[in-house]
């Protein structure tokens, strides 16, 4: 009796235990299966997940930045979770966004959408007061909450400086795509690589997570300050000269760094949808660089500097100048259809003599010798600088089909030949840099890994001798001080050249009302630091570009030596000496 | 001798003694199963929350890193040309004329040149953060420390 008492009692504490230990092993099974757990420990599963890296940022040659980020807001709906859509929609009006526009994207979705997205890249502000009103709303009993609104943070570009550098930026789209300028030039170093993958559920993978790296951050040899200058008196120049639009290029000539490329019109970037607005038609975005024309009288620098090169004039050759002169059976008259008698190679390109270039390049440099000159400067071929939209314009050649003898006349003095802004001055940089032309260029470094590479300055080629510079440099110089040309600044001496050029039509010779006025030079002489270029299309106040172009030059070297801390000559001669 | 027999027909004799034994040993066992299943729970636990952790980490940095753009962003348009030039005027600066300089020979005076942006300690740390013998399996682990010891040992 007494054993079978205690065999009760063994019984009760073995089932007890037994049951005890089902229930964990119950337990132990429903956690390996339970749906909430497995989304915290999912050993098997993988999740598909999109990582952005932020887009590098832009900044200028000292710092300053020109393109950045900003946090903006795309905004969700969670259709299963039956949101209470009068409640959202109020909300949405409330934050201040486009009823419009989600009501579009509503009607788009399709009919068994779980989750449909009602707006994206909205700004901060808005969001942070949806997020406050969500925050009110949470948790309502009558279900007019918030709840199934979700916010998604991700980053848009952002320009702090709106329209400054516009022309050399380029802009981003909503889908991170670069267009234009340097947007679109460096969009694949610039956007990183957007990785969608698979990652691990379980957290204890953690470390699979992959590390994106964020796009390059860029430095250009843009001078924020001079830049800001130089669209400003450009700017004015439109107005004082009544031109239909302008274009200003700062380069140093002996890095082919561009510290300032300005053109009109300029947009604010941060307001790209307008650019159909601002620039209309087939308005070239960027003028310097995929705006090709007929430069005419600056371009006779480069003939002139091959005819010395090639030894077949000196400066002091003295030829007679009459008021026209017979090229391929094409006559072609100085600027101002007089005779100029007596006239040595300064005279020549101080007085802008076409009858004289045209006698140098027929006469003494040849087809043969004066085309490989002008293929050696670069014209006919894009410099390949680092900004899209390049064009190369057009050098005709003996033997192309449209070639006629009149141009080696023509193109001696910049007709028939077309170039862009950038191409003479890489051309010119030749002149200014002891015969050796440099590739222009806007990118100065990239920082990668923390890193900063600078842009290695690359000489294209040695075009002439850098006696034949140092001479052709003398000449403008001296034509600029005989003359008193409207480009001189006090205290600094200048090579220059003007160029008054007429427009061709598309009908076919050249238009009777309007002219191209340019203006090219660079300084200072014994060791020039800059190279600017002047380029005014359709100026109505004057039809000179002595008188409309060579003025804004001024104002730009005056800028210059301001803000690059460039004393006059004899003061900084002076402190060389000490 | 006679003791010795005895006592072993009384252990024979108790089973209970036997059935006390062998469910000594089981719950032993148990206990040592338990003893490991709760280690194995003990660290599995503790990888679960420090994955949890770096993963909130991870999301504190990107935060960080998009609240540091924005502030970027913000300062750059409060130093922007044109609100530098609208408070230069406000408080009654004027651009400079080439005409208004003076300049004098400052010696020592380096000009200023472009911006370098390298961020200092941009290498990557010649020690790794994670120690190997938190990753490798106690197998490499015992391999490495051999082979470490026989390479520490050499030849005399």
């Amino acid at each position: 009796m007494k054993q079978h008492s205690h065999a009760w009692r063994f019984l009760s504490t073995a089932f007890l235990l037994a049951v005890l230990g089902i229930a964990i092993l119950v337990q132990i099974v429903r956690i390996q299966i339970s749906p909430e757990v497995a989304g915290v420990i999912d050993r098997g599963n993988y999740v598909w997940k999109d990582f952005y890296p932020p887009r590098g940022e832009i900044y200028d040659r000292h710092g300053s930045l020109l393109a950045g980020n900003k946090t903006v807001y795309e905004i969700g709906l969670d259709l299963t979770a039956k949101p209470d859509m009068p409640t959202v929609m109020l909300a949405l009006q409330m934050s201040g966004i486009d009823l419009n526009d989600v009501n579009y994207r509503i009607s788009q979705a399709p009919v068994n959408a779980q989750y449909i997205i009602l707006d994206d890249f909205v700004s901060a502000d808005k969001a942070d007061y949806l997020m406050t009103l969500q925050e009110k709303a949470h948790g309502d009993s009558t279900g007019k909450n918030l709840d199934a609104v979700y916010l998604k943070a991700h980053y848009a570009r952002s320009y702090p400086e709106n329209d400054l550098a516009s022309n050399v930026l380029g802009f981003v789209t909503e889908d991170n795509h670069g267009y234009l300028g340097i947007e679109e030039k460096y969009d694949n170093i610039l956007a990183g690589i957007p990785v969608r993958m698979a990652v691990p559920a379980d957290p204890r993978r953690a470390t699979e997570y992959p590390t994106i790296p964020p796009g390059q951050t860029i430095i250009l040899t843009i001078d924020r300050e001079i830049q800001a200058s130089i669209e400003n008196i450009l700017d004015q120049a439109l107005v004082s000269t009544g031109s239909s639009s302008g274009t200003i290029v700062v380069m140093d000539p002996r890095t082919g760094e561009i510290l300032a490329m300005s053109s009109t019109p300029r947009l604010n970037l941060n307001d790209y949808q307008s650019i159909t607005t601002v620039f209309p038609g087939e308005t070239p975005f960027n003028r310097a660089i995929s705006q090709a024309y007929e430069p005419g009288s600056v371009s006779k620098i480069l003939t002139m500097a091959g005819a010395l090169d090639s030894g077949v004039v000196q400066p002091d050759t003295v030829t007679f100048v009459p008021q026209s002169i017979v090229v391929g059976g094409s006559r072609i008259y100085n600027w101002d259809g007089a005779a100029w008698g007596y006239q040595d190679m300064t005279g020549c390109l101080a007085n802008s003599l076409n009858v004289c270039l045209a006698w140098v390049s027929s006469e003494n440099m040849h087809s043969d010798s004066f085309y490989s000159y002008m293929q050696r400067f670069g014209l006919g071929h894009a410099t390949g600088i680092d900004l899209a939209q390049e064009t190369s314009g057009r050098l005709k050649l003996p033997g192309d089909g449209d070639w006629y003898p009149v141009d080696l006349g023509t193109n001696a003095f910049g007709q028939g030949v077309s170039v862009t802004p950038i191409q003479m001055v890489m051309a010119a940089s030749a002149l200014a840099n002891d015969g050796k032309m440099v590739y222009p260029h806007v990118l100065y470094a990239q920082i990668q890994d923390g890193k900063q590479s600078n842009t290695k300055t690359q000489i294209v080629g040695t075009p002439i001798s850098a006696n034949t510079a140092h001479t052709i440099s003398e000449m403008l110089a001296n034509g600029l001080e005989t003359e008193s040309s409207a480009a001189l600044v006090p205290g600094y001496r200048i090579a220059g050249k003007t160029g008054t050029a007429q427009i061709p039509l598309p009908t076919g010779g050249y238009d009777q009302n309007n002219i191209n006025a340019s203006f090219i030079g660079w300084g200072p002489m014994d060791d020039p630091r800059f190279l600017v270029y002047v380029w005014l299309e359709k100026p109505q106040s004057n039809k000179a570009a002595s008188v409309v172009a060579a003025p804004i030059f001024k104002q730009v070297i005056e800028k210059l030596v301001v803000l690059m801390d460039i004393p006059p000559d004899a003061v900084r001669l002076q402190m060389i000496g000490r | 001798m006679n003791n010795v027999t005895q006592i072993v027909q009384k252990v024979r004799q108790a089973p209970w003694r036997v059935q006390r034994q062998w469910i000594g040993l089981f719950l032993l066992a148990l206990v040592l199963m338990a003893m490991v299943a709760g280690i194995y729970l003990n660290v599995t636990v503790g990888a679960a929350l420090a994955g949890r952790e770096t993963i909130s980490l991870q999301a504190m940095i990107t935060t960080n890193q998009r609240i540091n753009a924005d502030s970027e962003t913000q300062l750059a348009r409060l130093i922007s040309v044109e609100a530098m030039q609208q408070r230069a005027e406000a408080m009654g600066f004027q651009p400079v004329n080439p005409d208004d300089i003076t300049y004098m020979a400052v010696p020592g005076y380096v000009a200023p040149s472009a911006v370098d942006l390298s961020t200092p300690g941009s290498n990557p740390p010649a020690v790794p953060i994670i120690l190997p013998e938190y990753t490798e399996s106690w197998f490499d682990y015992f391999m490495n420390k051999q082979a470490s010891s026989d390479s520490a040992g050499g030849l005399p």
